[in-house]
């Protein structure tokens, strides 16, 4: 294990020095890949590229190792219990959209219910609603207390009415706020639900266990933990993955076709149809492996130090409406300049070259019910640095001056 | 408030920008008298009340909401519109767009290139991709009015 040195652990991501300018505090929405990553892919592809499964020759069976060695991998940074429970798919989206899909007729029968929460990502709403509505299966929707954070007694009282399927994130990607995802896989396993768990903030955040978690599901996606885009995860129990109608057929995902029917192969293959990402797991694998040699503690704690100084910068700048809350919080803030579009906002950051997301993040509904139009969101990765923090800041006072002047 | 007494008052204020706003934008130095200029232009635009705002108003494809309303005088072969933002620079923007084409003919507006007029404005490097997207949708409902 490699202690963390900050300035050592940004040196390895050359986007900053082709971007010296920016501070890029974007990071929920992708991270930036560091060397290891971009040469496992560029190495494969130089020197390792055939398709996977399919080839009676050599350079196949190599391919297919150091793709079959990434699952190995990925299953042992998560802790799964065994690598056919690490399904390659496109990301979460992906994943979720498979998992809903997936559940309907074998799981979820018309007259049944689903309960997510009102704090989702549209990845975790929609392929809900769309698979819901056809099957005649109920969506409920945990609503949020004044703190913005999933109501729990509304959670339990929703819990009572048996949905056969518990659907929510570990961090949500508007706000930061890590939910209490133990306590919430084991009240809702109590009531007999599937869990799924939309983890696409929630992987870079901690080390995460998923045989300790419990959940049935556990879903991310690789270019928000440093790998690269089009790849993700879909982990499930053995079990759980089994109850999974394939949202897409084709190539390698079945044993035997003929005309009149088709027998689907095993795990993981029957949930991963059609040539799959090859360089992109190889990709997310190295992330994996090099993530797991630095102390992820400290990484932490460099995270939290960021995110405790720039929320110390904010209560000087007045006039703000933060809606994250600094505790319990992944290092994401969500605020708005009071009275001010957070679009205009977003666009004077930009030109002081603060890359930072304004809008709904893909969250409507939750701005709806605050009635926001949005917000700004800053969100920090270990490669953040102070200077990036009172950079931020200083942009962000420029921001509302210029506003409100 | 009626669209007739909106067009009314949009008329003079896009007058107003064009000859005046326009010229001080291209003289100012540094980003944020441009983007305090922007803003300032598009607030001499009248808002469209709340209750005008109808759903079928909304442009989509803007990362904020925007809405447009039109006029055509046959007789005359004119277009008028109106139209409103709830992000300012976007509205700032677009006031300018619209003090390019309000008023004009059908065979003018479906001639009008609004990459083009931005470039001879100098305006273009001010157009970053996210807030362009906005205009640029703007900018299609306007000319889905021609006939
Ligand atoms: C909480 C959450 N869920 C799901 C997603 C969707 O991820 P992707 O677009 O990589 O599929 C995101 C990404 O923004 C997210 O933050």
């Amino acid at each position: 294990m490699q202690p963390f040195d900050p300035v050592n652990f940004r040196g390895q991501f050359q986007f900053f020095q082709h971007n010296p300018g920016w501070v890029y505090l974007d990071n929920a929405a992708t991270m930036h890949k560091p060397d290891v990553v971009v040469n496992a892919i560029t190495s494969f592809y130089q020197r390792n590229n055939s398709n996977v499964h399919r080839g009676a020759h050599t350079l196949s069976q190599n391919a297919t190792r150091a793709f079959e060695q990434a699952r190995d991998d990925i299953a042992t940074f998560i802790n799964a219990g065994a690598r056919q429970q690490i399904i390659f798919c496109s990301g979460a989206t992906a994943a979720l959209n498979q998992i809903a899909f997936g559940l309907m007729h074998t799981v979820l029968q018309p007259g049944d219910r689903v309960l997510i929460t009102a704090l989702e990502h549209h990845a975790n709403i929609v392929p809900w609603q769309l698979h819901c509505s056809r099957f005649g299966v109920t969506l409920d929707v945990v609503p949020l207390d004044t703190e913005h954070k999933v109501d729990q007694q509304a959670f339990a009282e929703l819990l009572a009415l048996k949905p056969k399927v518990v659907s929510f994130s570990h961090i949500s990607n508007v706000l930061g706020h890590i939910q209490p995802v133990a306590h919430m896989i084991s009240q809702a396993k109590a009531t007999g639900a599937l869990t799924v768990i939309d983890g696409a903030q929630g992987i870079v955040h901690d080390k995460i266990d998923v045989q300790a978690l419990d959940a049935d599901f556990y879903v991310w996606s690789g270019h928000k933990l440093y790998g690269p885009t089009g790849i993700g995860v879909l982990y499930g129990k053995t079990a759980a993955l089994e109850l999974l109608t394939p949202i897409f057929a084709g190539g390698e995902m079945i044993s035997e076709v003929n005309f009149s029917h088709s027998l689907f192969n095993i795990l993981p293959f029957r949930l991963e149809a059609g040539t799959p990402d090859i360089a992109g797991a190889i990709g997310l694998a190295a992330a994996c492996n090099w993530l797991q040699k630095i102390n992820s503690e400290q990484v932490k704690n460099y995270k939290a130090m960021l995110l405790k100084q720039f929320f110390a910068g904010l209560k000087k700048i007045g006039g703000l409406d933060i809606l994250s809350s600094p505790v319990h919080n992944a290092g994401i803030v969500a605020l708005n300049v009071q009275g001010e579009h957070p679009a205009d906002v977003a666009e004077l950051l930009n030109q002081q070259a603060v890359a930072v997301r304004g809008g709904q993040h893909c969250a409507m509904p939750f701005f709806s019910q605050l009635g926001l139009a949005g917000a700004v969101r800053f969100s920090f990765a270990p490669y953040n640095t102070e200077a990036d923090v009172a950079t931020s800041l200083q942009a962000l006072t420029q921001a509302a001056e210029i506003l409100t002047a | 408030m009626t669209l007739d007494q909106l067009l009314t008052d949009t008329k003079p204020a896009l007058s107003q920008i064009y000859a005046e706003d326009l010229p001080e934008l291209s003289q100012a130095r540094d980003w944020q008298s441009k983007y305090r200029i922007l803003m300032q232009l598009g607030r001499k635009l009248p808002p469209i009340p709340e209750k005008m705002k109808q759903p079928s108003l909304l442009v989509k494809g803007c990362e904020s909401r925007a809405w447009l309303m039109h006029y055509y005088n046959q007789h005359q072969d004119q277009h008028f519109f109106v139209l409103d933002s709830e992000a300012r620079i976007v509205k700032g923007l677009m006031a300018i767009m619209l003090s390019l084409v309000n008023g004009m003919s059908n065979a003018e507006l479906k001639k009008f290139e609004l990459a083009h007029a931005f470039d001879k404005l100098n305006l273009k490097p001010y157009l970053s991709q996210s807030r362009g997207s906005g205009l640029n949708a703007m900018m299609a409902r306007i000319k889905d009015c021609c006939r």
